[in-house]
């Protein structure tokens, strides 16, 4: 290892390291698609300026895990982990949205034929030019 | 990440009525073969670059030399968003654009977990950067097409030559696209939708239990 600060790089980690007070996992399962939206709770003292800025977010529309991560320049990790902390404190909710339609979570299996057909009808509608190539080869 | 944290509490969750379904979609290639573009045509937001760090066991796994002593190195994607507001249910689609290498990585696992499948972006001068995402989405059966993105200027090969120079099967759609223009990414993502439904078993075999939290 070398020597904290040395490189900028370091430097970013220890800085996302301070931000999550020396945690490296979140408490909540949370996955990059998961959406967050602003809770009525109201996170507790001392939340990094971090946080704030996440509740800012989610209170203008609902916000996914990745999404956060880009807007505030943050690695996932860090994300989640501040994420989970609102979560704990009702500040965040997880709108409970229809199934995602996988036919389990630890199988990871796609989309059920319905929703697909639905992201079809949706696509078209958004991008009527669009033209597909069903049996491309 | 641990596979089993201690404790994982029950995470307050409200019904909410009209909220979207989430679905993600991959955009997966090589450096250089249009992904950002890709994911920006499509997009209503501009593509946010979003990081991780690379865990220390994936490092292991990986085997790139220097890795495990340089423990700060990140890998980075695109993350986008598109809004079906027309479709039968509201949906949002996630665009995650990956550049498919480092497939070890449990940044990438998470990602493809659930997805409709994905679109794997070529570069006629630089197949052999698409090696790496096709042979992945083939181990971990994930439904893919592979669009060749027609640069200005570099030379358009019949559909057929790509086909044989990856080592395609026939059932894997190969499809031209304009990384740049919305309506032939849009396109391309009809095809791949078209490709995952057939793939698909009709049986309903899901799981009607809402599963807002999806992994770790």
């Amino acid at each position: 290892m070398t020597a904290p600060g040395r490189t900028a790089e370091d430097s970013v980690f220890v800085r996302t390291y301070t931000l999550t007070r020396g945690r490296t996992a979140p408490r909540h399962r949370l996955g990059l698609e998961t959406v967050l939206e602003a809770g009525p709770g109201r996170p507790g003292p001392g939340q990094a300026e971090e946080c704030a800025r996440i509740l800012a977010l989610c209170r203008e529309r609902h916000r996914s895990v990745a999404e956060l991560a880009g807007l505030l320049r943050r690695p996932v990790t860090a994300i989640k982990i501040l994420v989970s902390d609102l979560v704990d404190a009702d500040a965040l909710v997880v709108p409970v949205t229809s199934p995602y339609a996988a036919s389990s979570v630890d199988s990871g299996a796609g989309p059920s034929p319905q929703m697909l057909a639905a992201v079809t009808a949706g696509l078209r509608k958004k991008f009527p030019d669009a033209v597909s190539y069903a049996h491309a080869g | 990440m641990p596979d089993n944290p201690v404790a994982v509490p029950r995470t307050p969750a409200r019904p909410q009525t009209g909220a979207a379904t989430v679905l993600k979609i991959v955009i997966a290639g090589g450096f250089g073969t249009g992904k950002t573009t890709a994911v920006g045509a499509v997009s209503e937001i501009t593509p946010l670059s979003t990081e991780e760090y690379l865990t220390s066991a994936s490092a292991d796994v990986d085997s790139l030399e220097g890795l495990a002593a340089k423990r700060t190195t990140t890998v980075a994607f695109d993350f986008g968003r598109l809004t079906l507001p027309d479709a039968p249910i509201p949906l949002e689609l996630f665009l995650f654009g990956t550049p498919g290498q480092d497939r070890f990585v449990n940044l990438w696992h998470d990602i493809v977990r659930g997805a409709v499948g994905a679109v794997v972006l070529v570069d006629t001068r630089r197949l052999a950067a698409s090696f790496t995402p096709i042979s992945f989405f083939e181990d971990i059966d994930l439904p893919f097409v592979v669009a060749v993105n027609e640069f200005d200027g570099a030379h358009r090969y019949d559909l057929c030559q790509v086909r044989a120079a990856l080592d395609l099967p026939d059932r894997v759609p190969v499809v031209t696209c304009d990384a740049r223009d919305a309506n032939r990414v849009a396109g391309a993502l009809l095809t791949l939708v078209h490709h995952a439904a057939k793939n698909t078993p009709a049986s309903p075999r899901h799981s009607s239990l809402p599963t807002s939290f999806q992994d770790v």
